[in-house]
Parts: structure tokens; C-alpha cells; sequence
């Protein structure tokens, strides 16, 4: 018997739904009713009053989390390197953005922040200030047990200097407290249908990525070491329950060779349209608990 | 307060300033992102009326009963946009515009400090049929 994954849901699935058909109470019946049992958030998007909520918020919070029986998982956050017009964030200021992420995630019960760093390069390389900001708040990460996970995100793969640079980052400083949150948007292999606005030319150039960057799902037994979330991107699962952009059952074979015990936490990024959302992340948490189930009764190799 | 799925609102597009000599017009606006942000990251709003282009240089921005001129706007890097607030652009136009249905443009100008350098500022283009009741 191998490890057993854990299931949960972030809320910027319903996104579009959140703050039109959706407030957070609604949001928690949606994720808890998938059979979840971790609930990831955005700090800047599902926090009223972020990053300072007010106690009633709080209380509600709390009340939702006992009521619907979820622990939070994942919160996302961003250093938002060009704030200023004239000038990037000085590491100080990265190192601040960080302080008050981890003190909110704290406050409110998560084990998980992900922060996105701005980016210098059409490559996606981060502001080079993220590796002294992150040094800077190791120890309050220590303190507060939270694990700070730079996600690995498409256009970026396993397989390149960012990841690799995050990787030598772990080994240098020998922390717990920094690892890879690994999105599957790594792994699509069938190009996305057009987002709205985007066009042909865009699509060649721009958002090349979003026809799929292919990563060999084997890739995650070289780093699984490092990982410690996983957001379980995905755009469609059509009426016969198949994934229709990200391979899936290559996916969940090789996070079950590789040991995988943490979360996967659903992240619908598909047709914005109102009540789409909620039905889609259903089918992908009955599609990997499937593919999970298969991998252990050995049907899935 | 829940908003309408359209990032264009419905409610909220009006003329402003005395009946009689009316100052200009106004749109109401969704956050043109999935999160809150501070309003430094938004670099002015672009907004065409029936063709008619007003350039993000002269437009004003209010959040909660504050408004923002562009400089303002790029020195408020304190002041947090929600995610379920709405923001008003405020549009100078001697008379408004006349009651009736009009093919509205509204183009927000955001860093989004994780997109390639060569995409900042970038501008998500909304076009949304609104309509004016009153003179």
C-alpha cells in the first residue's frame, strides 16, 4: 500500500462565480461538498479587510472552517516587485511583503504560502530580490510553521534554471521551511481553447505556452524530495469524465510511484461563465480519487 | 455587496455635475483581476464611448469615496483595491453623454508585476453595450 494523497479545493476555481454569485460561505459549502478536506485561498482575493480583517471576519472564518470541517491548506500571496511606476521593490520591501503574508497565513491556520514573485525576463525569471527576501524570513517561517512554496508554473518547467535555482536555494541553506509547489499546468499536452480577447497572433508568440509545455510527468520522481504542494490545475473535464488537457493518469501513477502524501488541491481555470466552476471541480476530485483508487487495486500502472 | 459577473457594471453608468450643465459621465468597474490589489499597480484607465476615445491621461479613478487623478493613482501604492469593491472612472465630457444605449470601451492599464516585462503595462479589453437613463 502506498501513500494516500490528501484532496482540497482553492477557491480561485470559482473565480468570476466569488464576489458576483458566490460569498465566502457559499464558497466553503462548494469545496467541503466535493468530499475535500483542505481549503486553499488567495490572500488578496478571499480575505475581506486583507491584510488586516476584522475580527467579525474572523470569526466567521473560524466558524466556517469548524462548521464545513476543513483545515486550510495553501494561501497565495504576491510580491508585487513593481509596485512603483519608477523602481523595483528593494529585498527589504520583498522581505516585508513576505513578513505580512506568513502573518496573515499564520493567523488564519494555513501550513502553506505561495508567493508569486514579479518577473524580469520573457523567461519568467523572478526579481532577483526573491532569494534575499526569502533568507530574510526563514526563521519567522520556522516560527510560525509555514512552508513558503514558489510555485513551478507553466511556461516554466521542471528542467530549468528557475526551478533548479529554487532547488540549490533548499540545498544551500538546508531550510524545511522553503519547497516546490508544483502546478499541473506543467504537464497539459493538448493545447487550450482560445481565452476570450486572445488571437492567433498572440497564441504563436505570447501565450505559446498555453498549447501545453509537456512536462514528462516522470520528472516529478527526480524532485519529489522538494515538494510539498501541489495545485491541480486543470480547464475541462468533458462529460465522459476525461481530462481533456492534462494527462492525468500519467500524472497520479507517477506522484503515487513517487511517494506523493500531500494535497491536491483542485484549481479549475476554465470558461468563466456563472455555475460552471463548481460542477468542474467535482469531476476533477472524482476523477484523481478515481485514478487513485486504480493506481492502488493496480488497474492503473 | 455581490456585483454583476461583467467586469463593465450595468448600474453606476451616469452623467455627473449640475442637471442642467452636466460635467461628464461615469462607469462603475470590477477589480480587472482575479485579486485585490493596491492601485499603484493600475496605471490610468482608457475609455471610448460610441467611438469616441478619452485617454487614461485625463480619466479619474474613485475607490470608496476617494478619487484618484493618474499621478495620484501612481502614488497610492498604500491604498488597497478589493476584490468585491466596485471603482468608478470618472470621465470629463462637457454634457455627458445623451440617454440612450452606447457601445462603451473600458481598457484598465495594470502591472501585473508576474507577466514578462515587454506585457507592462497590460490592458484587458472590455466592450459592453451600456445604458444612460437620465440627461
Amino acid at each position: 500500500m502506498t501513500a494516500s494523497f490528501k484532496y482540497g479545493v482553492s477557491l480561485y476555481s470559482y473565480t468570476d462565480d466569488f464576489g458576483t454569485i458566490m460569498g465566502l460561505e457559499e464558497g466553503f459549502d462548494a469545496v467541503a461538498g466535493t468530499g475535500a478536506t483542505g481549503i486553499e485561498i488567495l490572500g488578496e482575493a478571499h480575505v475581506k479587510g486583507y491584510p488586516e480583517p476584522s475580527s467579525q471576519w474572523l470569526d466567521t472564518w473560524f466558524r466556517l472552517l469548524d462548521q464545513y470541517q476543513l483545515e486550510p491548506t495553501n494561501m497565495c500571496s504576491w510580491v508585487d516587485t513593481r509596485l512603483h511606476l519608477e523602481r523595483n521593490l528593494t529585498v527589504e520591501e520583498g522581505a516585508g511583503e513576505l513578513e505580512r503574508d506568513l502573518t496573515l497565513a499564520h493567523r488564519l491556520g494555513f501550513k502553506f504560502l505561495r508567493p508569486k514573485f514579479g518577473v524580469v525576463t520573457s523567461d519568467l525569471d523572478p526579481d532577483p530580490i526573491w532569494e534575499g527576501a526569502v533568507e530574510r524570513v526563514l526563521d519567522l517561517a520556522h516560527k510560525l510553521d509555514i512552508v513558503i512554496c514558489p510555485e513551478i508554473h507553466a511556461p516554466t518547467p521542471i528542467s530549468h534554471r528557475v526551478t533548479q535555482n529554487y532547488i540549490q536555494f533548499i540545498e544551500r541553506t538546508g531550510t524545511k521551511n522553503f519547497a516546490l509547489l508544483i502546478d499541473f499546468g506543467i504537464f497539459q499536452d493538448r493545447p487550450l481553447p482560445f481565452w476570450p480577447q486572445e488571437t492567433p497572433e498572440m497564441r504563436e508568440f505570447d501565450t505559446a505556452f498555453l498549447n501545453g509545455i509537456k512536462v514528462n510527468p516522470e520528472e516529478l520522481l527526480d524532485i519529489i524530495q522538494y515538494v510539498a504542494f501541489i495545485q491541480a490545475k486543470f480547464h475541462h473535464i468533458n462529460d465522459d469524465l476525461e481530462d481533456e488537457h492534462i494527462p492525468l493518469p500519467k500524472v497520479i501513477s507517477a506522484l503515487k510511484r513517487a511517494g506523493y502524501s500531500g494535497y491536491l488541491s483542485s484549481e479549475y481555470e476554465g470558461v468563466r461563465d456563472p455555475w460552471v466552476a463548481i460542477d468542474q471541480v467535482r469531476r476533477q476530485q472524482l476523477l484523481m480519487r478515481k485514478l487513485e483508487k486504480d493506481f492502488d487495486e493496480g488497474r492503473l500502472a | 455587496m455581490l456585483l454583476e459577473q461583467a467586469p463593465i457594471q450595468s448600474t453606476g453608468f451616469r452623467n455627473y455635475g449640475p442637471v442642467d450643465a452636466r460635467e461628464g459621465f461615469e462607469i462603475r468597474i470590477r477589480t480587472p483581476n482575479y485579486r485585490g490589489f493596491r492601485i499603484s499597480l493600475l496605471d490610468g484607465v482608457d475609455v471610448a464611448v460610441d467611438g469616441e476615445r478619452f485617454g487614461y491621461e485625463n480619466n479619474l479613478f474613485a475607490l470608496n469615496g476617494q478619487t484618484f487623478s493618474l499621478e495620484e493613482l501612481r502614488a497610492a501604492s498604500d491604498v488597497r483595491w478589493e476584490l468585491g469593491d466596485p471603482a468608478t472612472i470618472i470621465v470629463p465630457r462637457p454634457g455627458g453623454l445623451e440617454p440612450g444605449i452606447h457601445q462603451v470601451y473600458v481598457g484598465c492599464r495594470v502591472r501585473y508585476p508576474y507577466f514578462p516585462p515587454k506585457l507592462q503595462p497590460h490592458t484587458m479589453p472590455w466592450n459592453r453595450l451600456l445604458t444612460i437613463v437620465l440627461p
